[in-house]
């Protein structure tokens, strides 16, 4: 693994999922492929603990999956948003921003 | 559904589906490294690795969800039953060790449930009540009550809805195979209505049965239903006759307990020629009927007493010539329920006590087992907590361990429980009438889940003492056997201290209750009960009209004994020794009040009670009763000779002490009439043999009109072959004669002390039990340390021990566990041996005899127990020992 690329942070993955699967419903391939793409390769997801988080979100109930078509006609399991996990996106990115915002000012006083 | 539940329900499927999942992204991956410019091979590889270990990754995504705990646990129970099986012998005895300690658990618990628990199978149950009078000072706690008195108390009671009335009296019935004596409740038309009972087949009593002029009608029990008449439901509307009148089956009732005595059959007063006679009625003292009330809805039992309580101080001031204030008349009321089996509490409570002792014994026997089995497999448990199993995965897998072997000792146990209620429902019978409702059903079944889910986790949690938090000290020690640790060791030797004390107090109960018996069984009842038969019989009174003709039949029926071979002599009463009426009378079985000439009653002062009996000449002889002084009865005392009685010693000694009684004169008709006192016969413990000797008075039987209906005949030989023969004479004696309760008074005498004696071999049973499986546990500790110290034990052969000294090391080592386990057992008896002291005849909780006893027979035990641990010591080869290594 590249040392640019960060690692996650704890929790961080559930936030990208969520916001991933905001946009449209997806196989966990393509989430991972997603959020590497729109980070532009900062944030690499390893794969390995992409499906756990998949599972676990699904359990909470923020997101659900079904398997459906996908482009060449093969089954894919597919992720979507429910209105609570809409919901807890909402807050975390409030969360994260406010995050962000403070970390910034730190950091930012101390140069 | 939720798709986290479907993988709950559908294990399956979520793992075909998480197989696809996976499949489906490394096809992808491939796809994305092929078109990067990657070989097949490579691209293979490569997704391989970004992905990080497929079984890795499905793992995580399982435990992620909620069947997780279900798979493990399904996990778990194949992993024990596996392990289980490759020791079988160890499974066994923890099995069967369980079995024991829950089957004998379940047993007295559906005893006691159904005797003393279960809901009363009666609609109003719970607020049925017993009603009774009582004259404390006179002695008496159960007055029955007169018509006129059971007015009083219904008309005047705020707290009842209702009361219904019920006495009991011995009729002939006729129309059957043969004459039956029934015991025939005489009952209140509201009777069943009040106690909420419904018929199985037909009806019950109305308010137009009870009228004067109505036809006879008959309800049957149960078990008479079944046993006379072939519990056949077209039995109803059968025509019986009964003193003289037709009685038409009416109705059939379930099975439900009988109180206070067990009836074969029912009748409305009506039919009662005693009851319904208008002399009868209008007399306030003429009393005999027992009484039920049923509290109004939102009573307590406390204001109905109260409320008792004030009518009964009313009827003592407005009767005072009735209610003596000398008798301190007064009132006892009681749920129907706690009635029912009053006695029950006290006799159970030892048995459900030594049951519980078992239990814990049992599983500390199996908690040891445990103990030993982990010290074992200390390896194996370190390996996979090495592999990454916590400590908690590891306890749950014991527990697991230790569940399935409970549960399956609560299977088993199920199976041992029946036999041992067949035992407990008979000592139950003794003083419960609800023993009937004793069954194997919901709440015992639930109990027994309880006892033993709760027994497994206690023993399962047992070996997670000094279960090491470090797996590497078990792995660095040698690859031979691991070493106990301390905790672990001391752990064991405090269970088996703690089985050692429990079963002393276990045998320690036994022992006092055998002690009990046995001074019981040997105790001098005052006559001679070997080769004697007794029975009763029955004429109809509408048959035998008055006095005169039952005498002459009484006269027909000893001559027709006479007549057989083998029979020394025979006499008719109205009792005999531990008739069991008599002992089930609390207030004394026929007493009376008398007078003695020239001293009269002070004003205030209670007259005097006796014991009033009548008897043939050949009485004294037949039961074999001493004479003491002056003279027995003669075939001369007749109606118009002088009236004579004879007294036991005790009335001679309480009524004349320092005089001589014969000569005197009593009387118990106010005066009317005088008896004098011929002669002084030897006391007898007509009781109970551990009750006081009553003051009691005999009159012979052609100068008392009750005359007496209990045959009593001494035989030459066993009295019991001779049965047949004699029951066949008094059917020669006289037409329509019911003969029941033919017995020898041997056994008479042991029915007296059933209850004693089943309770004593109940405890010897459980204390037993107690004490193979204490001896099993001690020998399983001491070969288990044995067996751990080979080595040292090896060296020490080597060095120049003998074997006789390893085996003394062993023995002592043994002995020295069952004197910690007495010396803490033995205060502890004596605690709790004092709560059965009620039960206990001549026989001090603390008798020395049988607790040194009890002390000499565990340590003889525990010396047994110690023999193959012993032997096993003595099998050590030094050579053998020491290349172990």
């Amino acid at each position: 693994m590249a040392a640019s690329k960060s690692d996650l942070l704890q929790g961080t993955l559930d936030v990208l999922v969520l916001k991933t699967l905001a946009l449209e419903p997806m196989h966990g391939w393509g989430i991972s492929q997603r959020i590497q793409q729109v980070s532009d390769g900062v944030l690499s997801v390893t794969q390995g603990s992409l499906y756990p988080a998949l599972h676990r979100l699904e359990r909470q109930g923020w997101i659900e999956s079904r398997w459906s078509a996908s482009e060449n006609n093969r089954q894919a399991k597919y992720y979507e948003l429910t209105k609570r996990g809409r919901k807890r996106l909402t807050e975390e990115t409030e969360d994260w921003e406010r995050f962000a915002a403070a970390m910034g000012r730190v950091l930012r006083a101390e140069s | 559904m939720n798709n986290s539940w479907k993988n709950f329900f559908l294990p399956r499927r979520a793992e075909r589906e998480l197989d696809a999942e996976m499949r489906d992204h490394l096809d992808r991956q491939i796809a994305e490294n092929v078109r990067r410019g990657m070989t097949p091979d490579e691209a293979r590889r490569q997704a391989m690795i970004s992905l990080g270990g497929i079984e890795q990754v499905k793992q995580d995504c399982r435990d992620e969800r909620p069947a997780r705990l279900l798979a493990d646990l399904w996990r778990d129970v194949r992993h024990s039953v596996r392990g289980l099986r490759r020791r079988p012998g160890f499974a066994a005895v923890a099995v069967i060790t369980m079995a024991l300690g829950i089957g004998a658990n379940t047993a007295v618990f559906s005893v006691v449930y159904g005797v003393l628990m279960r809901p009363l199978p009666f609609a109003n149950g719970r607020r049925l009540i017993v009603l009774q009078q009582t004259a404390p000072k006179a002695g008496l706690h159960d007055v029955p009550f007169s018509v006129k008195e059971l007015n009083d108390y219904l008309t005047q009671s705020r707290t009842l809805e209702g009361i219904a009335e019920h006495h009991s009296m011995s009729f002939l019935l006729l129309g059957g195979e043969e004459p039956l004596r029934v015991q025939t409740g005489v009952v209140s038309a509201n009777f069943f209505s009040l106690f909420g009972v419904q018929p199985v087949a037909g009806r019950t009593f109305t308010d137009s049965d009870a009228s004067h002029d109505a036809p006879g009608v008959l309800i049957a029990t149960d078990k008479f239903w079944k046993e006379h008449l072939g519990g056949d439901p077209k039995a109803i509307g059968r025509v019986f006759q009964m003193s003289g009148r037709s009685h038409t089956l009416i109705g059939i009732l379930p099975p439900i307990p009988q109180y206070p005595i067990r009836d074969d059959v029912y009748m409305p007063v009506s039919s009662c020629p005693t009851r319904s006679s208008a002399a009868f009625i209008g007399d306030r003292t003429a009393r005999m009927m027992t009484a039920f009330g049923l509290l109004k809805p939102g009573v307590t039992l406390e204001e109905a007493r109260t409320d008792a309580a004030v009518i009964a101080a009313r009827l003592e001031k407005t009767y005072p010539e009735v209610y003596k204030p000398q008798y301190g008349y007064g009132s006892y009321v009681n749920l129907f329920r706690d009635e029912l089996s009053v006695r029950a509490k006290a006799n159970m409570a030892p048995l459900l006590a030594a049951a519980g002792f078992v239990l814990l014994i049992a599983c500390a026997s199996v908690a040891n087992l445990m103990l030993a089995r982990v010290t074992r497999q200390e390896r194996e448990l370190s390996i996979r907590a090495a592999l990454g199993a916590t400590r908690g995965r590891l306890m749950r897998q014991l527990l697991t361990e230790s569940m399935i072997l409970s549960l399956a000792g609560g299977l088993l146990g199920l199976q041992l429980a029946p036999p041992a209620i067949s035992g407990l429902t008979l000592l139950a019978e003794q003083f419960s009438a609800r023993t009937g409702e004793i069954r194997i059903d919901l709440p015992v079944l639930l109990f027994t889940l309880l006892i033993s889910v709760a027994t497994g986790v206690l023993f399962g949690l047992a070996p997670a003492v000094g279960l090491r938090r470090d797996p590497n000290e078990t792995l660095k020690e040698g690859a031979g056997r691991s070493t106990e640790t301390a905790g672990r060791q001391r752990m064991r030797k405090i269970l088996v201290v703690a089985q050692l004390a429990f079963s002393f107090v276990l045998l320690a109960g036994a022992g006092l209750a055998i002690r009990s018996l046995w001074k019981l069984l040997t105790v001098d009842g005052g006559y001679r009960a070997e080769k004697v038969l007794v029975l009763r019989f029955s004429a109809s009174s509408a048959r035998y009209k008055g006095p005169q003709a039952f005498l002459t039949l009484n006269q027909r029926v000893l001559d027709s004994v006479h007549q057989l071979p083998g029979v020394r002599s025979a006499a008719v009463s109205l009792n005999y020794p531990l008739n069991p009426n008599a002992i089930a009378a609390d207030d004394g079985f026929n007493r009376r009040e008398f007078l003695i000439q020239d001293r009269p009653l002070a004003k205030g002062q209670l007259a005097p009670q006796v014991e009033f009996s009548v008897a043939s000449p050949e009485y004294l002889d037949t039961v074999g009763i001493p004479l003491v002084k002056g003279r027995w009865f003669t075939e001369q005392d007749r109606g118009e000779s002088l009236q004579v009685a004879a007294i036991n010693e005790s009335m001679a000694k309480h009524r004349w002490p320092g005089e001589d009684p014969l000569g005197r004169r009593v009387s118990f008709d106010e005066g009317k009439t005088w008896l004098t006192v011929a002669g002084i016969i030897g006391d007898v413990k007509e009781m109970g043999l551990d009750r006081p000797v009553p003051d009691e008075i005999y009159v012979p039987m052609k100068q008392n009109q009750f005359g007496g209906n209990n045959l009593l005949v001494r035989t030459a030989t066993d009295p019991d072959s001779m049965a047949r023969a004699i029951t066949g004479a008094v059917h020669q004696a006289g037409a329509d004669i019911a003969i029941d309760r033919v017995r020898s008074l041997a056994q008479v005498r042991e029915e007296s002390v059933a209850s004693p004696r089943l309770t004593a071999i109940l405890l010897g049973i459980f204390a037993l039990l107690a004490l193979l499986i204490t001896a099993v546990g001690l020998g399983g500790v001491l070969a288990l340390g044995v067996s751990q110290r080979r080595q040292e034990l090896g060296i020490r052969l080597a060095l120049g021990a003998s074997h006789k000294q390893l085996v003394r090391m062993v023995l002592f080592q043994g002995l020295r566990l069952a004197a910690l386990g007495i010396a803490i057992g033995l205060p502890c008896s004596l605690a709790l041996t004092r709560l059965v002291a009620a039960l206990l005849y001549d026989t001090p909780p603390n008798d020395l005899l049988t607790l040194s006893c009890v002390a000499l027979l565990l340590g003889m035990v525990a010396a047994a127990a110690c023999f193959v641990p012993a032997r096993q010591a003595t099998r050590i080869d030094p050579l053998v020992a020491l290349r172990a290594e």
